[in-house]
């Protein structure tokens, strides 16, 4: 039987383009699960709409499964939900008018539900994050070292890591090498050699652009909400 | 020219002196620690004052830390319940000791140090609280001293000293964009670099009850591991006499942590 993901992230309130994306799967063969890493809000529109379809699913629609990402995060520390630390890092690279925006997209009765959600899911021998294993904000794209990547592959335990941070569509695979390292300490010398285990990061895109995930075949599908040429050319209508 | 590296000394006047003393007969007087002045051992106010009075520089460790701002980790740093009481017992023993001047100097300790290529930190340059294993995963160990901007990376924590040198490394990697879906294939090869564990000057834990610092040259790149012994049982005694949990006078005698190794030792705590 065909077992695909759609993954999904970055739709930052837009009920328009999720709505377009649940058309697509509905066309498309063998999706069984769709994930949604994060940045559901944001602050340019109200996000009311999005959250209350999310929570409640159409009868037709696949049903989500959300994490948190980098807006939901900003939000819920400016709303005292992580502790003492507030939306630093939004007032630090947007400015105090960006926080006022955001805490006005978003109505209070979705916060618990938002501070509900996970910081990523394991699913089989993949990770599903919003940023990486490191941080929710951490930017992963194909031009990040291939050392910083297996790091935070490492940290998990996982062959795959899916992110969403970076807003970008790729595919990188690391395919092979190794280092040796030796250890001295006060019972002597030892020689360890370690090869890269075949392992990959998937950057799904964000908003309109996202990832279909085969998983019997491991193989990745870069489309566009309602690109007929793109779902046509991967065979997937 | 040599220098020396100090580690995790643990309110244990009597294996700091020693330690300096060696340090001293060597004729060496650069020298850095890299925290946890306190925790654990019955001299806390006793050992700050020595390294201030040296004026030795220092950066500061997970116990220094957990010292001025409450504790810090949770209870999934320690490896059982058991663990986790005795270190909150210990804290708060410690706590009520130090003196207001002392706590002030450890807060005021930075979180590592930097000369030229050298790095100095407690645990990692993530964490004052990660554990930099002499067999963790090689390639996440070489991210920690490349991702920092150093050449050599000298730590603490683990109270085991070890020199681990890492190299002939590289990556191959393959490449699908959404933009040209297509296949693109390149090898990243990697920089060798060094990570040093000074070990512990107040609670080692490599099996032997003697004190561990190291001495590295840095016009050679060399690095010796050295072992001062010294008056443990003067130490054990602080520690029962002050109240502290006997299991840390048993544990100094012994050289190890037999019952209280943590599961994942690499674990870092997030709270």
């Amino acid at each position: 039987m065909i077992e695909r993901w759609a993954l999904v992230s970055g739709l930052l309130g837009d009920l328009e383009t999720y709505d377009l994306i649940q058309r697509d799967l509905k066309k498309t063969r063998g999706v069984t699960s769709l994930f949604i890493l994060g940045d559901l809000i944001g602050p340019k529109r109200n996000c009311d709409a999005l959250l209350d379809r999310l929570k409640n699913p159409h009868r037709s629609d696949l049903k989500p499964d959300c994490i948190y990402g980098w807006w939901e995060e900003q939000l819920l520390a400016e709303r005292g939900f992580r502790g003492e630390r507030k939306a630093d890092a939004l007032r630090l690279s947007q400015g105090e008018d960006a926080v006022s925006a955001l805490l006005n997209t978003v109505n209070p009765s979705h916060l618990n539900w938002l501070a509900s959600l996970q910081f990523g899911f394991i699913e089989l021998d993949c990770a599903l994050i919003h940023g990486s294993s490191s941080d929710v904000g951490d930017n992963l794209t194909s031009e990040t070292s291939p050392l910083i990547l297996l790091d935070r592959l490492t940290r998990l335990n996982v062959n795959r890591l899916f992110t969403a941070r970076s807003t970008k569509q790729f595919h990188l695979e690391l395919t092979g090498g190794g280092i040796n390292s030796q250890v001295k300490d006060l019972n002597g010398k030892r020689e360890q050699q370690q090869e890269v285990p075949k392992r990959s990061v998937i950057g799904i895109g964000a908003g309109a652009h996202y990832t279909i995930y085969d998983v019997g075949s491991d193989k990745t599908h870069f489309l566009t909400a309602s690109s007929q040429t793109n779902t046509k050319g991967m065979g997937f209508v | 020219m040599n220098h020396a590296i100090i580690s995790c000394l643990h309110a244990n006047l009597p294996a700091t002196e020693a330690v300096l003393n060696d340090i001293d007969r060597q004729g060496i007087d650069t020298i850095t620690c890299l925290g946890d002045l306190v925790g654990y051992g019955p001299q806390p106010n006793e050992v700050v004052e020595l390294i201030r009075k040296r004026d030795i520089a220092t950066c500061q460790g997970c116990w220094d830390e957990d010292i001025i701002d409450g504790l810090n980790a949770c209870e999934c740093s320690y490896p059982s319940q058991l663990a986790e009481r005795r270190g909150h017992l210990a804290h708060q023993w410690t706590d009520d000791q130090l003196t207001d001047e002392n706590k002030s100097f450890l807060a005021s300790l930075p979180t590592s140090l930097r000369r030229d290529r050298l790095l100095f930190v407690h645990g990692s340059p993530n964490s004052q609280h990660e554990y930099l294993l002499p067999d963790m995963d090689a390639f996440a160990a070489l991210e920690r001293v490349d991702t920092a901007g150093a050449d050599i990376l000298f730590c603490g924590h683990t109270h085991q000293p070890y020199v681990r040198e890492l190299r002939d490394g590289s990556i191959r990697v393959r490449l699908q964009n959404a933009d040209h879906d297509c296949d693109q294939g390149e090898e990243l090869t990697l920089p060798m670099r060094k990570i040093v564990n000074a070990g512990s000057v107040g609670e080692p834990r490599h099996g032997s009850t003697n004190a561990t610092y190291v001495i590295h040259n840095d016009a050679t790149d060399e690095v010796e591991i050295k072992e001062v012994p010294y008056d443990v049982g003067r130490t054990c005694q602080a520690i029962v006499e002050a109240g502290l949990p006997k299991v840390f006078a048993w544990r100094l005698s012994h050289g190890f942590e037999f019952a209280e190794q943590a599961e994942d030792a690499s674990h870092v705590c997030e709270r």
